[in-house]
C-alpha cells in the first residue's frame, strides 16, 4: 500500500492511465472477436489472453497487489492452486467420449 | 469495546484486520465464480447445439464494461482523495461510483427484459424460427361441458383446485354447473369446499370398516356438467396434455369438449437452419411458412461462403462457427433489429442484405399481413419440437448465462449499496477518523474491483467469444 502522501498524489493520474488502457484492451477485445483466426478456438484462446491482461492490471494496480503484505499472498497461493484443480477437472475428462448415440448427431450437423 | 486495529496495522500482519478479512473472502469469492467458469467450459464443450456467438448485444454489454471500469477507477480515487483528505474529490468519485452501478443494472434489466420477451420456436426438422409472440400463446377449447374433478383423501401433490387451475382460463362470465345430485351451482371457493367435503365424507364412510385410519386411502369425482358450454384459453403452463377432445389440466381436472385451435403466431424476425439435415429443405420454406425468404437465403449462404472461400482459399468453411451463423441464420431486418446487429459492422458488403431486406417486405406483403417490420407465420401444432423464450430452460446456454450474470449482478447491487451507506452514513467518521474511513474504502473498494474482474472474462464469453 503506498503510504506516503506524495506516492498517493502521483498514484492518481496513474488510476486514471491504467482506467485508460482498460478501456483500449476493451475495444480491441471486441475487435478481436470479430476478426476470423483459423479457428475459433484461436479466438477464444486470444480473448482470453487479453481479458487475463486487463484483470492482472486490476489486480496489481487498483488492488495494490503489485505492493501487498506476505500474508495476502499466502492466502492467494492457496486460492490458485484450489481454482487451477476446477479448471483441471476439465483436463480429467478429455478422453471421454462427448458424441454418443444418445445425442442427436443430426443437431450438431455442420454444412 | 472496540473493534481492534481498524485504523493501525497489527503487528503480526502488519495490515488492519479487515483488510485480511476481505483478502479472504475473495478468495472464497474467487472459488464461487471459478466453479461456474469451470462449469461454463463443461457446458460449452458438451453442447449439442451451435454454441451463440454475438448472440447478445454486444453495444450493451460493451457499455457496461465500460461503465464498470470507469466506476473501479472512480472508486480507487475516492479511496486516494481520502487520503489525501480532499473531502469534496472524495464524496464526488464515490457517487460516481455509485451512479455507474446503477447504470449496469438498468443495462442489465433492460437486456434480460428483452429475453424473457424474446421466443425461440425449434420445428421438427431441426429449423428454429426466433421472435415474438405480440398475443401469447394459447390453446383454446370449445364446447366445454364436462369437468371432471379428482378429490383424494389423502395428501395428494395433484389435487382438485377449479378455481386456481381451472376457473382463470374460462372465457365470458362465471360459469353454471348441474352437480351429479342434480343441483345448478356457481363454482367458487364456497361451493367447491362443499363438493369437495362430501366427497371426503363419502370416501370416510367407505373407509369405515378399517380399523385403523392411517390406512384409509380413496380418490373420487366429482363430475360437473356445464350448463351452457364453455370456452377455455389455456397458456401452456395451465395444463399437463390435451388431446382433440379433452384436456388435463394442472390439478388433474379434466375438462371435456373440442380443441378449437393450437396454432402459434409468431412474428419472425429470425430464421437459423444450421441445425437442419438440407437446408433448402427446411420446413421454414415451406408454402404456409416462409417460402418468399429461400431464395434470399440460398443468395445469403452463397454470397458468404464465396467470400471466405476467396478471403480463406485454405480453411474448411464448415468450421467457421461465424460463417455458418452468417450463412444459415437469416436475421430479418426491421429499423429495430438493424440497432441490435454488431455483426454487421464486419466489413461485409452492403448488398447482400439488401434483397434481403427488400425480399422481408414482400413477404410480409405477399401474406397479406398488416403492420409491423416483420413477418408473421402461423405454425401448426405438430410442427413445433419445443419453443421457450431465451430464459434458463432454452438451453444451456442461457442457463449458465443467467447464473453468471445474475450472481454478478447480486454483487453489483451489494458492492454499490456499501459504498452509498459509506458515502451517505460515515460523514462524521470522515471529519474524525478519516483514515479509519479510508481503510472501509479500501476494503469496500477492493470488493468492487474483484466485480469489475469477474465482468472482464464474463463479457468476452458470454457476449463475444
Amino acid at each position: 500500500m503506498a503510504d506516503n502522501l506524495e506516492e498517493i498524489q502521483k498514484s492518481v493520474k496513474k488510476y486514471l492511465v491504467i482506467g485508460g488502457l482498460l478501456l483500449l484492451f476493451t475495444v480491441i477485445t471486441v475487435w478481436l472477436s470479430y476478426v476470423e483466426l483459423p479457428t475459433h478456438s484461436m479466438n477464444i484462446m486470444v480473448g482470453m489472453i487479453v481479458a487475463a491482461f486487463k484483470a492482472s492490471l486490476v489486480a496489481l494496480i487498483f488492488m495494490h497487489l503489485s505492493h501487498e503484505k506476505k500474508i495476502i499472498y499466502k492466502v492467494l497461493l492457496f486460492t490458485v492452486i484450489l481454482v487451477s484443480v476446477l479448471f483441471i477437472l476439465f483436463y480429467m475428462t478429455h478422453g471421454d467420449p462427448l458424441i454418443f448415440e444418445g445425442f442427436d448427431k443430426t443437431s450438431i450437423k455442420q454444412h | 469495546m472496540d473493534i481492534p486495529y481498524t485504523v493501525t496495522a497489527r503487528p503480526d500482519t502488519g495490515l488492519y484486520n479487515a483488510k485480511v478479512g476481505i483478502w479472504l473472502f475473495l478468495a472464497s469469492e474467487v472459488m464461487l465464480f471459478g466453479g461456474l467458469f469451470s462449469a461454463y467450459i463443461f457446458l460449452r464443450v458438451g453442447a449439442d447445439y451451435h454454441w451463440p456467438i454475438h448472440e447478445l448485444n454486444v453495444q450493451l454489454g460493451f457499455i457496461n464494461t465500460v461503465v464498470l471500469i470507469a466506476s473501479s477507477v472512480t472508486v480507487v480515487m475516492a479511496w486516494a482523495f481520502l487520503k489525501l483528505r480532499k473531502f469534496g474529490m472524495y464524496q464526488l468519485m464515490m457517487a460516481i461510483t455509485v451512479i455507474c452501478a446503477a447504470i449496469f443494472m438498468v443495462n442489465k434489466t433492460l437486456e434480460y427484459k428483452a429475453k424473457f420477451e424474446h421466443y425461440s420456436v425449434k420445428l421438427t426438422d431441426g429449423t428454429i424460427l426466433t421472435g415474438h409472440l405480440e398475443h401469447g400463446y394459447f390453446v383454446h377449447f370449445k364446447d366445454i361441458n364436462k369437468l371432471t374433478l379428482n378429490v383424494h383423501l389423502e395428501t395428494a401433490a395433484i389435487d382438485a383446485d377449479p378455481v386456481d387451475y381451472v376457473l382463470p382460463y374460462v372465457e365470458g362470465e362465471s360459469p353454471k354447473f348441474k352437480t351429479e345430485a342434480g343441483d345448478e351451482i356457481e363454482l367458487n371457493a364456497a361451493t367447491f369446499a362443499k363438493l369437495r367435503s362430501d366427497a371426503i365424507d363419502a370416501m370416510r364412510e367407505e373407509n369405515k370398516s378399517k380399523q385403523f385410519q392411517r390406512d384409509w386411502t380413496g380418490t373420487k369425482n366429482i363430475v360437473l356438467t356445464a350448463v351452457s358450454p364453455l370456452k377455455l384459453k389455456l397458456p401452456a403452463s395451465s395444463f399437463f396434455s390435451y388431446s382433440e377432445t379433452n384436456v388435463t389440466l394442472r390439478d388433474g381436472t379434466i375438462a371435456e369438449g373440442k380443441l378449437e385451435d393450437d396454432r402459434m403466431t409468431l412474428d419472425v424476425d429470425g430464421i437459423d437452419v444450421r441445425s437442419v439435415a438440407d437446408a433448402e429443405k427446411s420446413m421454414a420454406w415451406e408454402a404456409d411458412y416462409l417460402p418468399a425468404f429461400k431464395p434470399v437465403f440460398i443468395a445469403t449462404r452463397d454470397h458468404h461462403q464465396n467470400e471466405f472461400k476467396e478471403k480463406y482459399p485454405s480453411r474448411d468453411p464448415s468450421k467457421s462457427a461465424t460463417l455458418q451463423t452468417e450463412s444459415y441464420f437469416i436475421k430479418i431486418h426491421s429499423a429495430k433489429a438493424d440497432e441490435n446487429m454488431p455483426g454487421h459492422e464486419g466489413g461485409h458488403s452492403a448488398e447482400a442484405h439488401e434483397p434481403e431486406a427488400a425480399a422481408g417486405h414482400d413477404a410480409a406483403e405477399a401474406g397479406g399481413h398488416e403492420g409491423g417490420h416483420h413477418p408473421v407465420v402461423v405454425l401448426k401444432k405438430k410442427d413445433i419440437a419445443f419453443f421457450s423464450n431465451f430464459t434458463p430452460k432454452l438451453n444451456t446456454y442461457y442457463a449458465i448465462y443467467f447464473t453468471l450474470t445474475g450472481l454478478h449482478g447480486l454483487h453489483v447491487v451489494f458492492g454499490a449499496l456499501v459504498l452509498l451507506y459509506f458515502l451517505v452514513f460515515n460523514g462524521k467518521m470522515m471529519r474524525e477518523d478519516p483514515e479509519h474511513l479510508a481503510n472501509r474504502v479500501e476494503v469496500g473498494g477492493l470488493f468492487w474491483h474483484f466485480v469489475d474482474l469477474v465482468w472482464i472474462f464474463l463479457f468476452p464469453l458470454l457476449y463475444l467469444l
